[in-house]
């Protein structure tokens, strides 16, 4: 057996392997920014889960009696967030709107990462496909990205649940393209690649250890903070009135548009549903920017 | 240097070639056909072969392209079908209102978060530290027709100190050569106009300013940062230059390389933030427009709008690199 052999071995012995995931989690436990975020993510999750439990009324009750002396009397003991202009319970519909937020937020983000990794991946390890794919993505990212979502909201002839979930997954596909096929690409003529190759560690092991866990980090954090601006966005398309037909449903966005009118009178209207928001992209950020920091290894002997 | 200009502007064709072919697979894409739109409900199919073969929508699709191509290529738009105006009038009309309000958001922007970035750099994990990492935190989080909505229901409606909807107080008799409200007050002499056009653009600039302000205080941070480590500023500083000097020689020149990069790739942020802060302040620009014409179907304002915007947001990043090949010295010189 050769030195190179017994090296490549003991690579393969090596207990400590996944080291990369145990070390970030180690880590993200003792940041305090990452533990707010995920506390906001969990909080919203589990109200988005238990809506019907948690929330005092229906979404859609509408209490007549509330608005019979105009709209919108204020946070009361009834409606802990008052109501709004159909008279119906503010917090409720907070509450409900978690779940169309977050569902919005995960299927636009899923549609544009597997999308994106499958591009990136092919434009990274097959040259002729390269600068097709780069154009392309080149192209969509020169039409500003929510004036995209928009034209393809309008594609689909009406807004809508889903349609805003594939514009915004759409939008998102440039951004994962290029990411991963720079990190396939830096990964592939990286120097511990040609060392793992050179004592003769097997390809297969090469990409399963070294190449995907590296180039995987940084599409976990782009991931984690595409979520944020996704249900930003998503807000955005339902303030332009883009968002859920139905207006009965209480998207977050959606709520903010009728509030305008009302601005005066009942500012709260359109307050609560915007923290309501920023707290959910607040959440996502958090996260995400403690990610970066625990899974890049250049920042992590900073702190 | 200029070979690197040149090459940058030929890369360019093939992608305004491309883009120019999305919008126009696009158009052609949307749900119910331009002649459709054009006659409204009360069409029959006998007008509507009537218009396709009036406008050549009958006939193959590459010959609509080329005739599109050359028609664009000439500088013609086409016609608003909701105001029966050609579209180069009514961008415009409308343009200078949007880089009005852009130039005024990245004003904000930088103004603020390049000194903040650069202090909590310098102040690294003190106050101004974790206020600017909060603030921009917040930056970043907070929807932009959000803050716009809490900036216009605090200033312009409770406390009334500013304008809360359009570009100018419609009492104003002001005249618009340039359609630059700031510049034309200034031209014609005007002081009140420009002044309300100012007072006009205040809320919405720190509404779309936010974003790009939370990002370039990041960024200065982290760039300030890392150049304060590098060993020609502690030559500097062993030298025995003033503290000051260095920081304007040394740190604030190499750190400025990134940031002058991400406050040029905010632009397409900005158009797209456009469109939400202008519809909040009611404020006649081409985000309102095109949101306005994809709401109306104005088939014609969106394919040329859409590739409007995109070829403003291409040459604005082709700015950007050859302004950062000029800014770097290692890309500058290396043609000589």
């Amino acid at each position: 057996m050769s030195i190179a052999e017994m090296e490549a071995r003991e690579l393969e012995l090596d207990p400590t392997g996944g080291g990369l995931w145990h070390d970030a989690f180690q880590r993200l436990r003792r940041s305090p920014a990452a533990i707010v975020g995920v506390v906001m993510i969990a909080i919203l999750v589990f109200l988005a889960i238990f809506a019907p439990f948690v929330a005092p009324y229906s979404p859609t009750e509408q209490n007549l009696d509330a608005i019979a002396a105009g709209c919108c009397p204020g946070p009361s003991r009834e409606h802990l967030l008052g109501v709004d202009d159909l008279g119906r319970d503010e917090l409720s519909r907070l509450i409900y709107g978690a779940r169309y937020s977050l569902l919005i937020g995960v299927v636009a983000v899923t549609i544009g990462l597997s999308m994106g990794l499958l591009l990136g991946a092919v434009a990274g390890y097959f040259r002729r496909a390269d600068s097709p794919i780069m154009r392309l993505m080149d192209i969509m990212l020169a039409i500003p990205g929510f004036l995209m979502a928009i034209g393809i909201v309008a594609l689909f002839g009406q807004g809508g649940l889903l349609q805003v979930m594939i514009a915004i997954g759409v939008v998102n596909i440039p951004i994962f393209t290029r990411l991963m096929r720079g990190s396939i690409i830096a990964q592939r003529d990286n120097d511990y690649v040609l060392a793992a190759r050179s004592v003769g560690v097997p390809n297969r092991k090469i990409l399963g250890s070294h190449i995907v866990p590296n180039a995987i980090s940084p599409v976990i954090v782009a991931a984690t903070l595409a979520l944020a601006t996704a249900i930003i966005d998503a807000a955005g398309l339902g303030f332009l009135g883009l968002g859920p037909q139905d207006p009965a449903t209480p998207e977050w966005g959606t709520m903010l548009t009728n509030t305008v009118r009302y601005l005066q009178t009942a500012p709260f209207l359109a307050i609560f549903p915007g923290i309501a928001i920023v707290i959910a992209v607040m959440g996502f950020n958090l996260i995400g920017d403690a990610l970066r920091e625990t899974l890049d290894p250049k920042l992590r002997g900073r702190t | 240097m200029l070979r690197f200009a040149v090459r940058r502007l030929i890369l360019l064709v093939p992608i305004l070639i491309g883009l120019s072919l999305l919008v126009f697979i696009w158009i052609r894409a949307l749900p119910g056909s331009p002649a459709q739109a054009l006659l409204g409900e009360r069409a029959t199919d006998e007008s509507i072969a009537q218009v396709r073969n009036q406008y050549g929508l009958d006939e193959p699709l590459y010959e609509q392209y080329w005739r599109y191509l050359q028609t664009v290529g000439s500088g013609d738009l086409g016609t608003s079908i909701a105001s029966r105006r050609p579209i180069t009038e009514e961008i415009q009309d409308r343009f200078p209102a949007t880089v009005e309000l852009a130039i005024s958001a990245m004003l904000f922007a930088t103004l603020i978060g390049i000194p903040l970035g650069f202090l909590a750099a310098k102040r690294h994990g003190g106050a101004v530290d974790h206020a600017s990492l909060f603030l921009s935190l917040i930056g970043v989080s907070i929807p932009i027709f959000f803050l716009a909505l809490l900036l216009k229901w605090a200033f312009a409606v409770e406390l009334g100190w500013l304008p809360s909807v359009g570009r100018q107080d419609v009492l104003i008799d002001a005249e618009h050569p340039t359609n630059f409200y700031v510049l034309d007050g200034i031209i014609t002499g005007n002081w009140y106009a420009s002044w309300d056009a100012i007072k006009h653009l205040i809320l919405p600039a720190i509404a779309l300013g936010s974003i790009p302000l939370a990002i370039i205080a990041r960024i200065t941070r982290a760039s300030v940062l890392d150049v304060q480590n590098e060993d020609y500023v502690r030559t500097a500083r062993a030298k025995g230059i003033s503290s000051g000097a260095v920081d304007r020689r040394h740190v604030l020149r190499n750190a400025m390389l990134p940031i002058s990069t991400i406050v040029g790739l905010q632009v397409g942020l900005l158009l797209s933030g456009a469109i939400l802060t202008e519809t909040v302040f009611a404020f006649p620009g081409i985000g309102t427009w095109l949101q306005m014409a994809i709401v109306n179907r104005d088939y014609p304002v969106i394919q040329g709008g859409v590739l409007f915007v995109a070829i403003i947001v291409v040459l604005v990043n082709l700015l950007v690199d050859i302004s950062y090949g000029f800014l770097n010295p290692r890309i500058r010189l290396a043609g000589r």
